[in-house]
């Protein structure tokens, strides 16, 4: 009797207690997220003039994951809810956003603001989010002069004229002041073959193969790297199939080249000049020279490798084999550091990795039909595309985060550290680099009206960042950063479309299937293509060609072509 | 069906009472049973509406009423595709292999566990060998990525080392082992998990039936194959039919991450067929068509292994 | 076969037997025991330093920041708490529903034995998707709530039939004379045939336990917005897979140097993974006795 009281008491207990946390769960939030900016400053800025600064929190959903998200109770954001009395309760996709945003915008209820980068078709399908046109006229005065000349590119397409987004990952005036891609060589090779030219891929081979001569084993007697490449999954885009095209004076335009007079389109494996960078590979495999681990290997072990010191030459862009560079670096072995350099195929060839593309506009922020209040919602959005706000955004606060000192704006050498550094913990902290992708802002290179940058992102604070090392073989080649090796803006024609890869494509249409069939193909031809015998190298490639035409790519070439002219006439008027 | 006489009627009338009787006398059972089927309903079968989704051209924006009709062609285009085959045959082929690896290994184990008489010995062994179970698949992918590889890998030092090999093999790069290495992996890492049932289909095997052969003189052996494995054959079958069910079921993550571009021929296996083409294209017809696809052959299998087994051992779980 | 048995020795072969079994088993252990150690050693490693790979079961250069990184996270205090909950409530309450079943299924003279049986096995092997789920939970107004940790998940066709398979090895003539002293139907599964299923009940307790302690997809698409409610693994998660997927548009992201940077090493990675994996290890140990054959379990049979 007593066994069974006890067992069922505990159960009967559970059940309540789960039963209360059900009821309580849901009125918990609506607590805990009142906003705490009550103590509103009767404004002091330009965008918050006779404004309602009560505190409002408005739900936010977005498909970029941010761990480091506080509720806005970091530095900066706590600055942003006293002046514009918004708090955000925000919610970040976890792994792949596509299955959550299907479910929202299926579902009928949606967030207040909403970033749904790939999705928004979905949402304007369900009718979710507002149309924004007059919104922004009327009440966000910075957002139009962040977008001035160029709000016509903000418009959904050509049937639906209206304006769904507020861009925010693509900037306005944005200037490169260092190259991260290209291609790698270690400082340690060029200093030793006396700093020669790398311009073609056979003056990358040639210095590769001079310097394994020398030094074919590292002190540990482990063999020596010429070539390694990363392809782990979507690694491949980056570090094997983007720079046929790159090498080839053609710009980034996803998987197809368009030209840029004539905006006919090709699926860009299909130009000769690829089949001969491919054939390049092929030749640098069956010379050695390259990782026969390549197309094997994980993310992981490819920075292992890296780390190790006995890498010679990358073709990848720094933020992806960054993490084994650091640990080089932490060893002081700043000799190991790569260099970028701007190589193509042969001399004829521009490499076209800043091929310019005026304002792209593209992903960024929606408002949706549920928010409680459009009005301060897109003030919101204003307050952080003015100048105070970008800067608030951009550099912290002054005083804390960087100090005025004759009139620039200077980061501490502290602060620096730390960014550098404890970056996840520094994030959290102030809050910088919590809320750029919320609204309009402008790019590196453009200065606000006090005569600084609008971002931390400048030649002086980059050439700073620099080691002893990378600056000795700079100035070598008599460059100041690694932009200087690369080929200016102006030597291009600017792409008109923009980029083809920000072209929303309709849900409905083939090319979704047809694209991702050829890349199906393409995965798994240009491995076998590379690892082949250089015998074997044509006929592969003539296979691979046929079963290309086979899966239709001209159609998708011309279902692509169709969606590129109609972005050119949108963005002409 | 019984001929409706005067005595047939009595009969019938008989027949039906003795239903509300069985049905009053099993009152508690059905009270033990019936919240649960209902729950069952709710959350199991009323969503199943969602299949109307395969025979749509599903928009998420539309309503019920709102959205075209296009019956069966969703499954013309899966059937119409090659890749569908390939990937069939991938996942079947892993789905074997798996089973019987998956069944075989863990069962010698739970014997041979059970067979250890130092109880802190048996207990140590059977925690550390599920440890694998909670680490994640990208962790045991990149380890095996690492012991195989060509560049101071594990497993071609050890053959060079043994003088069976002059050159490393780089294993992650063949197609036709990328199979096998799949299966080792999964029992390397799910093996000690899996003996868990067994362990304590084991533990309900009454200790006399050893003691008394002992006393006839059996060897171990001999009490395995005689006590130990009979003792545990119907865990054992219903976990087969259950996974004979799974057949095409297997998940993706696996292959996925132990998969590269080299073996895609190989790797690709239908869960993640039905991910990359179907939802995250936002294609939710054609995911759902390949859901139902999925579904019919598992229930067909599941009858047909249960009605196997029901014939040959008298066990099933239907 | 030799069965040459002395009074003081064994046979010969079962001291070949013995020891094939203790080098397979010892063999067993130090291989799956790798994995985890590997995940310990990294979880205790310097970040930068773990990036040059090469680590095996003991840390090169031993921190213990990750672990620091990871505690100053509040929500994950929420998220042990909440994990701790659904994890007993889930269990109990799964445990019970689905001995109940198993129960019922048991008794051959069960009239819809037949039917319920292929009525449940059934559900293993359909679903309606994830787009009619996610509809039901909201019409039923469980977003946002810890019963949808509970509810939805309550009753697992796979359970049921192992517990079953092990309630068949009960004896029917127990229940009998049960039945000829009075008890009904529920006495008799509460206090004969619960009792004697021990190791079933066991081994499914431990599945519950771990599915409820693991799962964050729930969490993700109906609870993904509630701090109040998140769970351990969830917050992992979100830690876990703070890397760019690889989207198309991602990789020509101008600001994915900044988002880079900002992305948790490999080491805090592996810390989160021990800290998660710690607790439900704890749990086994309890459970073990049940099924490691040695203790008695009052089975009386026969």
């Amino acid at each position: 009797m007593k066994r069974e009281m006890k067992w069922s008491g505990l159960v009967l207990t559970t059940t309540l207690f789960a039963g209360l946390l059900a009821a309580c769960g849901n009125n918990n939030d609506n607590a805990g997220n009142a906003s705490p900016g009550a103590s509103a400053n009767p404004s002091a800025t330009s965008s918050a003039s006779e404004e309602n600064l009560a505190p409002l929190t408005m739900t936010f959903y977005s498909e970029d994951p941010n761990p480091n998200w506080t509720n806005m109770q970091d530095e900066v954001g706590k600055v942003l809810t006293s002046k514009t009395g918004i708090s955000l309760d925000a919610e970040f996709a976890v792994g792949d956003p596509v299955q959550k945003s299907s479910l929202i915008a299926a579902s009928g209820e949606y967030p207040d603001l909403i970033s749904a980068k790939q999705s928004i078709s979905k949402f304007v399908d369900a009718g979710a989010v507002l149309d924004l046109t007059d919104l922004i006229d009327q009440y966000a005065p910075n957002i139009k002069k962040v977008f001035e000349g160029q709000m016509g590119r903000l418009k959904y397409s050509e049937e639906d004229p209206a304006i769904y987004v507020i861009p925010s990952y693509s900037t306005v005036g944005q200037q490169y002041f260092n190259a991260g891609g290209g291609f790698e060589l270690q400082h340690r090779v060029v200093k030793e073959l006396g700093y020669p030219q790398i311009k073609t891929v056979k003056d990358f081979e040639k210095a590769i193969k001079d310097y394994l001569t020398l030094h074919p084993k590292d002190e540990n007697g482990n063999p020596n790297i010429g070539l390694s490449l990363n392809a782990d999954d979507w690694h491949m885009y980056i570090s094997v199939t983007n720079p046929a095209f790159l090498a080839t004076g053609g710009a980034d335009d996803g998987e197809f080249h368009i030209d840029v007079d004539t905006t006919e389109v090709t699926y860009h494996f299909r130009r000769p000049e690829e089949k001969e960078y491919f054939r390049w590979l092929n030749h640098m495999n069956a010379e050695g020279l390259l990782d026969k681990e390549s197309f094997v290997q994980k993310y992981d072990q490819y920075k292992a490798k890296i780390a190790t010191g006995r890498v010679l030459g990358l073709i990848d862009q720094d933020w992806d084999y960054g993490d084994g560079e650091k640990a080089l670096k932490a060893e002081g072995k700043f000799e190991y550091g790569y260099g970028h350099y701007p190589v193509t195929l042969t001399e004829d060839y521009k490499e076209a990795s800043f091929w310019p593309t005026g304002f792209m506009a593209g992903n960024g922020v929606s408002i949706s039909k549920d928010n409680p209040d459009p009005v301060r919602a897109i003030k919101f959005l204003d307050y952080l595309a003015s100048d105070e706000g970008q800067v608030l955004m951009n550099w912290g606060i002054e005083g804390k985060h960087y100090n005025v000192v004759d009139g620039k704006r200077v980061i501490p050498e502290e602060v620096n550290n730390r960014k550098v550094n404890d970056a996840t913990n520094f994030q959290k902290e102030s809050g910088i680099g919590n809320y750029n992708l919320l609204s309009a802002h402008y790019g590196d290179g453009v200065k606000d009206p006090t005569g600084n940058y609008y971002t931390t992102s400048f030649p002086e604070q980059i050439v700073a960042g620099f080691n002893d090392v990378e600056k000795e073989v700079l100035a070598a080649y008599q460059a100041t950063t690694w932009r200087d090796l690369f080929p200016k803006e102006e030597e291009f024609k600017v792409r008109p479309w923009g980029a083809s890869w920000n072209i929303p494509v309709p849900t409905e249409s083939e090319s979704v299937v047809l694209e991702k069939k050829l890349q199906d193909i393409t995965w798994k031809r240009i491995p076998q293509a590379i690892l082949a015998k250089p015998e074997e190298f044509d006929k592969i490639w003539d296979d691979y060609q046929k079963e290309l035409l086979a899966a239709d790519v001209e159609k998708a070439e011309d279902l692509r072509e169709e969606l590129v002219k109609a972005r050119v006439r949108m963005w002409s008027e | 069906m019984k001929a409706i006489t005067i005595d047939g009627e009595r009969q019938v009338r008989g027949d039906k009472g003795r239903f509300w009787r069985t049905f009053l006398r099993n009152k508690y059972l059905w009270a033990m049973s019936l919240p649960f089927v209902l729950w069952v309903f709710v959350f199991s079968y009323y969503p199943l509406w969602g299949w109307t989704m395969a025979f749509q051209k599903y928009k998420p924006a539309l309503s019920f009423g709102e959205q075209q009709w296009v019956g069966f062609d969703h499954f013309k285009t899966l059937f119409h595709d090659d890749t569908f085959y390939q990937v069939m045959r991938n996942t079947l082929a892993m789905s074997f292999m798996g089973i019987i690896a998956g069944f075989l290994v863990p069962i010698i184990f739970a014997i041979m566990l059970n067979e250890i008489r130092s109880m802190a010995f048996k207990r140590v062994a059977q925690t550390v060998s599920y440890l694998p179970h909670f680490v994640s698949w990208v962790v045991v992918a990149g380890l095996v990525t690492k012991m195989l590889s060509t560049d101071n890998g594990a497993v071609n030092e050890l053959l060079m080392w043994l003088g069976i090999i002059n050159e490393p093999i780089q294993f992650m790069a063949k197609g036709e082992l990328f199979w096998g290495i799949v299966t080792v992996s999964d029992v390397w890492k799910e093996m000690g998990w899996n003996t868990i049932i067994y362990l304590a289909a084991i533990a309900g095997i009454g200790p006399e039936l050893y003691e008394a052969a002992k006393v006839d003189g059996a060897s171990r052996l001999r009490q395995i194959w005689h006590i130990t494995l009979p003792g545990i054959r119907t865990t054992i079958v219903i976990l087969l039919i259950m996974s004979i069910g799974h057949l095409i079921q297997i998940g993706f993550e696996k292959q996925f991450l132990l998969g590269n571009n080299l073996v895609r021929d190989y790797s690709r296996v239908l869960d993640l067929y039905s991910l990359e083409y179907g939802l995250q294209m936002s294609r939710y017809s054609f995911g759902t068509a390949i859901n139902i696809f999925n579904s019919v052959v598992s229930i067909l299998l599941l009858f047909a292994a249960n009605g196997l087994f029901k014939r040959i051992t008298k066990e099933s779980i239907m | 076969m030799s069965t040459k048995k002395t009074l003081m020795g064994t046979p010969m072969s079962d001291r070949i037997f013995n020891i094939v079994v203790y080098a397979f088993v010892i063999g067993v252990m130090i291989v799956t025991l790798y994995p985890f150690l590997n995940v310990l050693a990294l979880s205790f490693n310097d970040s930068i330093d773990s990036v040059r790979g090469g680590i095996t079961i003991f840390p090169r250069d031993f921190t213990l920041k990750n672990y620091e990184l990871i505690f100053s996270f509040s929500s994950l205090l929420t998220g042990f708490k909440i994990s701790v909950l659904r994890t007993v409530a889930g269990t109990i309450v799964g445990l019970i529903s689905a001995s109940m079943l198993a129960y019922t299924l048991s008794r051959p003279d069960f009239q819809g034995r037949r039917f319920v049986s292929v009525y449940l096995a059934l559900t293993m092997y359909v679903s309606g998707g994830l787009i009619p789920f996610y509809f039901l939970i909201k019409d039923l107004h469980m977003m946002n709530t810890f019963a949808v940790y509970i509810i939805p998940g309550l009753v697992s066709a796979f359970n049921v039939f192992i517990i079953r398979s092990f309630m068949d090895t009960i004896p029917y003539a127990l229940q009998e004379s049960a039945k000829l002293d009075g008890a009904n139907d529920f006495t008799i599964y509460w206090r004969i045939i619960l009792p004697m299923s021990k190791p079933a009940l066991a081994t499914i307790a431990l599945f519950l336990a771990v599915g409820q302690w693991n799962s964050w997809f729930d969490t993700y698409l109906y609870n993904g917005s509630s701090e109040s409610l998140t769970t351990l693994q969830f917050e992992l998660m979100k830690v876990l897979q703070s890397t760019t997927s690889g989207n198309n548009a991602d990789i020509h992201n101008p600001n994915l140097t900044q988002v880079m940077s900002t992305v948790s090493p490999e080491s805090v990675k592996m810390a989160i993974t021990i800290v998660v994996t710690l607790p439900i290890l704890l749990v086994y140990p309890f459970l073990q006795r049940y099924f490691v054959k040695g203790m008695t379990l009052g089975a009386v049979k026969g």
